[in-house]
């Protein structure tokens, strides 16, 4: 039906094409990016406090103090007890085993002996008990990032969990703080607290190479999630 | 047909560009966005302290829908949940008789509203007659030195007004009545037997607590079989006492321009990128080359040797 098209035209049309396509490739390689990095971020489905329909598995105590014991569909989990063994924190990738921790003898804490291993402060809260449980990590060796490497990049909302006497406890963050170590606020981050909260700590700012020490200390906050 | 093969590699290595660039930019708004962020929260727990009330099933709900709705079912008098940390805002609680449809009317309903760092007991208290939902704020001060707080919680209405003393003969509270709640009470930490009996006359119902420095406190009176009974409930602790100050966790070997180490990590994921971006360049450059002008991969003499080179 169409007359036999002439080499030239149909040549200049492929280039046509071709120019649009340039100019549409970038824009759309951008949209891609931002299109990986916004599902990327959704998959990782850990911004904010849960929501969805799911029925709630609350902490209810009984008069005695101790957890009643609830029939199926009752919000009534045992207490955890033990010490914790191990800490994930899925958006940075962090999995890692815990040592116990304590304290030297002027009473500051002693950091992970590994740095592939973060540490639970003994002394003080177990995870999932009332009260300020601390965790602590490196940020890195002499060579290499180590454990807590990028625990200032965790956001409100981001899931922390600690296992214990065999149950996974879920902690909320809710916020991180730099602090001077030349001017740790100790008594308002290890304060008491009316539910079970998390303090995983490592270091930041400059690193002052006459010390071998980082100035700051980098503390993330986080709740037992309701 | 070489027409419409150099704009292919051309555009793979644009969209690849295109790509990096936007990932760059949305972790760059992501980043921004969230670093000035906190999330505030405040404290609710949730009590059934009406002695002739049958179980419930109790319903917390977020009015902004900040978290998703939680239901506890089958509560029972005397039980108090631990405190939930909550987004602050404004929450609506409902109690329903235990197993009722919850697309029932609930028998009573009241709101909280969470304020940052704030405590809140909600409870349902008095008679099942005159049942109420009643939002207490607990101040969860932490005593300063050697002290402990602690509170009288009265939800017993076999004993409608109560007296408690610390085992010195110090008094806590008198006249407490039923559905009520004192205030706090600083009291030196440490091992005491609280006696509580009705202010009316009656037996004396011992309580023995260890209460701890740093710590708050609620004792929560309740009916028993034939007397009363009462019980510690913890608002505020933790285990121990703190570490002092700041931890060293750290060997600087990511710090900029330390040199006890390799290049920190974030240099060497850049130098990978340009690495990789230098790499596909010169291939699509050669690509291209190849396939618009081999001739130019001979030696010179060569192709003056050979007939006009095809112009495209």
């Amino acid at each position: 039906m169409t007359a036999p098209r002439d080499p030239l035209i149909r040549r200049h049309r492929i280039r046509a094409n071709a120019r649009i396509r340039k100019v549409l490739a970038v824009p759309l390689g951008v949209l891609t990016g931002v299109a990986i990095l916004v599902a990327s971020m959704a998959a990782a489905g850990t911004a904010g406090f849960p929501r969805g329909a799911a029925a709630a598995s609350g902490t209810w105590l009984a008069p005695s103090g101790t957890p009643r014991s609830g029939g199926p569909g009752h919000g009534f989990p045992r207490a955890p007890s033990g010490t914790p063994t191990w800490v994930h924190i899925p958006s940075i990738g962090v999995s890692a085993a815990l040592q116990l921790l304590t304290t030297d003898s002027s009473g500051q804490l002693n950091p992970p002996t590994k740095f592939d291993e973060a540490g639970w402060y003994a002394g003080g809260t177990p995870p999932g008990d009332i009260g300020p449980a601390i965790i602590a990590g490196h940020i890195d060796s002499k060579c290499c990032p180590a454990v807590f490497y990028r625990l200032d990049r965790l956001r409100p909302g981001d899931l922390v969990e600690v296992e214990r006497g065999g149950q996974t406890l879920r902690f909320t963050v809710t916020r991180s703080a730099h602090y001077p170590k030349a001017d740790f606020p100790t008594s308002s981050v290890y304060a008491p607290t009316p539910d079970p909260e998390l303090r995983l700590i490592t270091c930041g700012g400059e690193f002052d190479k006459a010390a071998k020490s980082y100035v700051d200390n980098v503390v993330v906050y986080a709740v037992a999630t309701p | 047909m070489r027409v419409n093969q150099w704009p292919r590699h051309r555009m793979l290595r644009a969209v690849i560009a295109g790509a990096l660039v936007g990932m760059a930019m949305s972790t760059a708004v992501a980043t921004g966005a969230a670093a000035a962020s906190s999330q505030k929260v405040g404290y609710v727990r949730l009590a059934h302290l009406s002695p002739d009330t049958p179980d419930v099933d109790v319903y917390l709900d977020s009015t902004s829908h900040a978290i998703a709705e939680k239901v506890f079912t089958g509560v029972g008098y005397g039980v108090v949940s631990q405190y939930l940390a909550l987004p602050i805002g404004t929450y609506t609680v409902s109690m329903r008789v235990s197993g009722a449809d919850p697309s029932t009317p609930p028998v009573i309903t009241t709101t909280v509203t969470v304020a940052t760092g704030r405590a809140y007991t909600v409870a349902g208290v008095g008679t099942h007659a005159e049942l109420g939902l009643k939002v207490i704020n607990d101040d969860l001060t932490i005593p300063k030195g050697s002290h402990a707080r602690v509170r009288i919680v009265q939800a017993s209405v076999k004993a409608k007004l109560i007296d408690v003393s610390l085992s010195n003969g110090d008094t806590v509270a008198n006249n407490v009545a039923f559905a009520t709640t004192t205030s706090y009470r600083t009291v030196t930490a440490g091992s005491w037997t609280l006696d509580v009996k009705p202010s009316a006359g009656g037996s004396t119902v011992p309580l023995k607590v260890n209460l701890h420095s740093d710590s708050v406190y609620s004792v929560l009176v309740l009916d028993g079989k034939s007397s009363l009974t009462a019980t510690l409930l913890t608002d505020a602790s933790r285990t121990g006492s703190a570490p002092g100050g700041p931890i060293d966790t750290g060997a600087g070997g990511t710090a900029p321009g330390n040199n006890g180490g390799g290049l920190p990590v974030p240099v060497l994921v850049l130098i990978s990128v340009a690495a990789v971006l230098a790499v596909a360049t010169v291939t699509t450059v050669v690509v291209r080359r190849r396939a618009t002008a081999p001739d130019a991969w001979m030696p010179r003499r060569a192709s003056a040797d050979r007939a006009p080179t095809r112009v495209l």
